[in-house]
């Protein structure tokens, strides 16, 4: 009897002893990089699998080529495609530029032209294109000139890979679509390298590739004033991108100058501090997230319905709303209030 | 050995099955959202793990310059850090599980955990 107590106490030493040095032992192995103009974070799982070195390498060296092709300021083939679109002639597109024009035009058309990349020298006047966006914002005059028959993707005619622009305006700028375009492309390449799940986190927009055996994602979502607004478990292939008016700005007579334009008045867009897009398009989840911080409270629902986005929230000032299907899978944080549920009309 | 009707390992399994009970008590009834480690993960470096036991300033040095971190017990915060924006002093304490703040500038993200487990990554 007493070595039967012996055994069984013995195994549920062990027992307990295993449990507790299993819970905390990751089973996905990180990587932390500067690229694209942000930190990259990928998580990688199994852990212990991969040849992490050359994964992590193969990302940077390609968001650094799409990060020097399509940054809106610094010289490349989105700057040289502008300088050419400003000529008004006839040229041949660079090919990395091509897929941008067209998504664009895409969420333009979807987002009822709240979502308009062409528009870059209006966000120009605002100051944001320089790495450390600085005032002064553009007066009354200019405002108006720029908002006088302003550009559209509709100003770029294209004949396979020939574009001519028809606007003197027009200058593209494909910041809240180029991340999207970007995660697509590095997710891609994961698959290509043979990993079987992972994370792709840059900037905090993530999307998820498979998902570890057993278990899906968790997911932790920042509160734009602070502190943890709630956590999402994903499933492989979800994109969960926010646009907020923390990211980029900065102070200009005590006002709060932010990178968002809504091109119906030209100045940075009001009412909704953050918005967040769930979808399995990436590129989508980016341009929508933008397009429903330009709506504004009022309008939000109806611009993500348009869109074809079920799964959204947006922050405001003194509450938080969700779509009915993002608001079921986000488990609201501690001390958060729970979010008013907006139907999509 | 035996006290009345119990031998020895009668007694020791009492005390074991208390201490079982009282643990998972314990552990059922502390805040799961107190942050217990910091993670600072700086691009291209191991992530550095500081437990929040008590109170001390960091200094991590990154491309813009000196990211200054102060750690209080359970909490910790980016005090200052290049960039004039001051997002990363924006963010404040950190103090719940999963709370994190972010110096661009310097390519680094901090991050405080409790006991829960941990998210795989973090939306901001």
């Amino acid at each position: 009897m007493r070595s039967v107590m012996t055994r069984a106490l013995a195994l549920l030493l062990a027992t307990v002893l295993l449990a507790a040095c299993g819970r905390d032992e990751p089973d996905t192995e990180q990587l932390g990089f500067y690229a694209f103009g942000t930190l990259v974070d990928l998580s990688l799982y199994p852990a212990g699998q991969y040849d992490v070195e050359a994964i992590g390498t193969a990302v940077q060296e390609e968001l650094e080529i799409l990060h020097r092709s399509w940054h809106a300021w610094e010289p490349g083939s989105l700057g040289r495609t502008n300088e050419l679109l400003a000529l008004q002639g006839e040229f041949s597109a660079p090919p990395s530029v091509l897929p941008l024009i067209e998504r664009g035009r895409e969420m333009e058309a979807l987002s009822d032209g709240l979502f308009n990349p062409a528009l870059g020298k209006l966000v120009a006047a605002w100051g944001f294109h320089q790495d450390e966006p600085d005032g002064p914002p553009p007066d009354a005059a200019t405002l108006a000139e720029l908002l006088d028959d302003p550009p559209g993707m509709q100003d770029i005619e294209r004949n396979g890979v020939r574009l001519r622009g028809t606007h003197p305006d027009l200058q593209l700028d494909f910041g809240g679509l180029a991340k999207g375009l970007a995660v697509e492309r590095v997710l891609e390449l994961l698959a290509e390298h043979g990993v079987e799940a992972a994370i792709f986190n840059a900037g905090g927009d993530l999307m998820t590739l498979g998902r570890p055996e057993g278990r899906p994602w968790r997911v932790g979502i920042r509160h734009p004033h602070g502190g943890v607004l709630g956590s999402i478990e994903l499933e492989g292939g979800e994109a969960l991108f926010t646009s907020g008016d923390y990211e980029r700005g900065y102070d200009w007579d005590d006002t709060r100058i932010h990178h968002v334009i809504d091109p119906r008045t030209g100045r940075p867009s009001r009412g909704i501090d953050s918005a967040t897009v769930l979808h399995r398009d990436p590129a989508l989840a980016d341009a929508a997230a933008t397009t429903l911080m330009i709506a504004g409270p009022d309008a939000w629902p109806e611009y993500a319905r348009k869109m074809g986005i079920e799964h959204a929230l947006v922050v405001l000032e003194d509450r938080i709303e969700a779509t009915p299907a993002l608001a079921e899978r986000v488990q609201p944080g501690r001390d958060q209030e729970p979010f008013v549920v907006r139907e999509l009309p | 050995m035996s006290v009345g009707l119990l031998r020895w390992g009668d007694a020791l399994i009492g005390v074991l099955a208390a201490g079982i009970v009282a643990t998972a008590f314990a552990l059922a009834y502390t805040p799961a959202g107190e942050a217990r480690v910091l993670v600072i993960s700086q691009a291209g470096a191991a992530p550095q793990h500081e437990p929040l036991d008590r109170a001390r300033v960091l200094e991590v040095a990154g491309p813009a310059g000196i990211t200054r971190i102060e750690i209080e017990p359970g909490r910790a915060r980016c005090a200052d850090s290049p960039g004039r924006q001051n997002i990363c002093e924006a963010s404040g304490w950190l103090q719940a599980h999963g709370e994190v703040a972010v110096s661009l500038p310097n390519r680094l993200t901090l991050q405080v955990r409790g006991p829960e487990p941990g998210f795989d990554s973090m939306h901001y």
